[in-house]
């Protein structure tokens, strides 16, 4: 398993104690293309701050290939975030004074990386990605697609154990939506990334190989969905 | 390092305004430390140079009345000094603390050269004379051993004594080598020395035991110079005289304790008084200096911390994808240093130009005093130490000034700062 969650719990103490997260448990193996899906307020999106270290869990154990995250210092789990996860957002969120290619290297700047080398690594991520022609340009020149495609390169630059996507399509039309998920589930197919959507969309989770559940803070339902039957996207779902 | 001048040079393209407003209180600041320093300094300078003609370890001795009644003899009595008293200041007794020795003994004579003539004031001096007078030659030699020990008839005549002695327009070196009838005697001019304005100008020196012989003084010492050593404080120097003044008293049968018997003039008091007056100075120089600094330091943090805040965004986003709270700390520290040292060194440049300025102006002006001209400003202006202490001042301020909103800035929840848009 690289990813391991048991029985984790989390509690928000914001005035009234808010019982957010209620034992999950939770197995993700190398190489899976899962959505976690839910309705807002359900714990899908503290479900994902832990498991991309942004945030601390109060009970329970979460492993990542065999490593506990648990109680990290703000630099241990800084360093983790760097080397081990991607994150993909709903808003991209590029820096808006640096160039593609700049955006692009900057996890690589946290590891130290010689300029010269991360820059080039950079070019190949954007070249895959089909921006080589976009690397000069500022993110307010680019289209809502582009910016989440130099928002993948940007997250796979490091080549880390998981993809942590957050809404990914969520500020995208339904055509760009649908090139970005084709787009992850070809990284996933070709190079065994393994990716973890979180969306209340079911066409974006439909695309997806499993489909976890979560209903106020507890996983119900695992589905899978290797054959991409669950819903089409577009269909039973409002899209924008 | 590259890496972080980048980040530094990207972050205040975007604000260049607010920066350079912000960056115009520094400047002002350390301009302000600058020209208060250089130009406190040349005050001090021109004190410095108004009041030292001595060396200022030199001590002088002179003859009093005594003020107490001693060893049978009563008060109100005149103390000579004479060669006795030389003999033992240079002696046994005081070689610890007692370097060169000099004695005067003068008169009043009719200086002629040619037909002209003036009444100057004979000097008898040793050739220590010179280096405790600061003495400095415009041309020849002063006074030396071989005049001493031959009782020769030669004299140094200061510059502005000489141009009286010739007619207007020539040179004061051309006296040099003449002879100039001193009363009814000729002595040969062996040197020119500077003139300045602080010194009796009509003062000619000749060998010390010329003038006794010539002028028949017997035993008797008009006063005695000596430069003293090994006395650091202000107690050893009060020691030493107290101790000083007890033996020479007691040589001349007046009481060791009485302060009036002999006069010394210690100018090492005044020495330290100047160096006491020269920190107090330049102290309240570099307070008032900070506190303008300070104004400029407080803006600094000011923006900082409106940079971090508009930027919180930002950090959660680079915290995300793996910056150490480090990291960012160091980003907003090295921001801030680098806009205060860069416009504090603009300000320091600005100030030092002034300073060259005052230099060129104020110190060349001159206030007459007491029928002596002073220059008001002596060479204004603040060497490399006062621009390393600036310097290293602009450090410790710009980290002073990014230390609040960098230990901010690397607070920020990458959660929290992620739903902040």
């Amino acid at each position: 398993m690289l990813i391991e969650l048991k029985d984790v719990n989390k509690t928000y103490n914001n005035g009234q104690p808010l019982h957010v997260l209620k034992g999950i448990n939770l197995g993700i193996d190398s190489g899976e293309f899962v959505s976690i899906m839910g309705a807002s307020g359900s714990g899908k999106s503290t479900l994902l701050n832990i498991l991309g270290i942004l945030d601390n869990y109060d009970t329970g154990e979460y492993h990542i290939d065999g490593r506990l995250i648990k109680n990290l210092s703000e630099k241990q789990a800084a360093a983790y975030r760097n080397k081990m996860i991607g994150f993909i957002f709903q808003s991209f969120n590029l820096i808006g004074f640096k160039t593609a290619v700049e955006n692009v290297e900057l996890p690589l700047f946290y590891q130290g990386v010689n300029r010269r080398k991360r820059h080039e690594l950079a070019m190949q991520y954007l070249d895959r990605l089909g921006l080589a022609g976009w690397a000069g340009h500022y993110p307010n020149e680019m289209s809502g697609g582009q910016k989440q495609r130099v928002a993948i390169a940007r997250a796979l630059i490091t080549n880390p154990k998981i993809i942590l996507a957050d809404e990914p399509t969520g500020a995208l039309d339904s055509k760009t939506s649908e090139e970005v998920m084709q787009l992850l589930g070809e990284l996933n197919r070709q190079d065994k990334v393994t990716i973890i959507v979180v969306t209340h969309e079911s066409g974006v989770a439909n695309c997806t190989d499993k489909i976890v559940h979560i209903k106020d803070g507890v996983i119900g339902r695992i589905e899978d969905n290797r054959e991409h039957h669950s819903s089409m996207f577009g269909t039973q779902t409002i899209m924008k | 390092m590259r890496d972080l001048f980048v980040e530094i040079a990207e972050s205040v393209r975007r604000n260049k305004l607010r920066t350079a407003l912000t960056g115009f209180a520094v400047s002002w600041g350390i301009f302000m430390l600058i020209v208060l320093l250089g130009a406190g300094n040349g005050l001090m300078n021109s004190f410095v140079q108004g009041g030292g003609g001595f060396a200022t370890n030199s001590v002088s001795v002179g003859g009093g009345w005594t003020s107490k009644p001693y060893d049978g003899l009563k008060q109100g009595r005149r103390i000579r000094l004479d060669d006795g008293d030389v003999a033992t200041t240079g002696g046994e007794l005081f070689v610890d603390n007692v370097e060169l020795v000099s004695a005067t003994v003068g008169t009043n004579a009719t200086v002629c050269y040619g037909k002209k003539s003036i009444s100057g004031y004979i000097d008898g001096i040793y050739p220590a004379a010179q280096m405790m007078e600061k003495r400095e030659m415009l041309a020849g030699r002063f006074i030396n051993d071989k005049d001493i020990a031959d009782s020769r008839k030669v004299v140094v005549i200061p510059e502005s004594t000489a141009q009286g002695l010739l007619e207007s327009g020539e040179s004061a070196i051309g006296l040099l080598g003449k002879y100039v009838k001193v009363g009814d005697l000729a002595f040969r001019v062996v040197g020119i020395a500077k003139s300045d304005r602080m010194r009796n100008s009509r003062d000619l020196y000749a060998p010390f035991t010329t003038v006794k012989t010539v002028y028949g003084k017997g035993q008797e010492v008009g006063s005695i110079t000596f430069t003293t050593k090994g006395l650091d404080t202000e107690k050893d120097n009060e020691e030493f005289e107290k101790n000083y003044k007890s033996v020479i008293n007691l040589r001349h049968r007046a009481a060791p304790d009485d302060e009036r018997a002999i006069w010394v003039w210690n100018r090492a008091h005044q020495d330290v008084q100047m160096k006491q007056g020269r920190n107090i100075l330049s102290t309240a120089l570099w307070i008032i200096g900070l506190f303008t600094l300070l104004g400029g330091i407080v803006g600094v943090s000011n923006i900082m911390l409106i940079t971090v805040k508009e930027r919180t965004h930002e950090f959660g986003v680079r915290k995300a994808i793996g910056a150490s709270p480090w990291s960012i700390t160091k980003l907003i520290i090295s921001e801030s240093v680098a806009i205060t040292a860069f416009f504090g060194y603009i300000g320091m440049f600005l100030g030092m130009l002034t300073c060259e300025v005052l230099d060129k102006t104020l110190g060349q002006a001159k206030m007459s005093i007491m029928d002596e001209e002073i220059a008001m400003l002596v060479n204004p202006g603040v060497g490399l130490d006062v621009a390393l202490e600036a310097t290293l001042v602009l450090i410790v301020a710009g980290t002073l000034a990014g230390f609040f909103p960098a230990r901010k800035a690397a607070g920020v929840r990458p959660i929290e700062a992620l739903r902040a848009e």
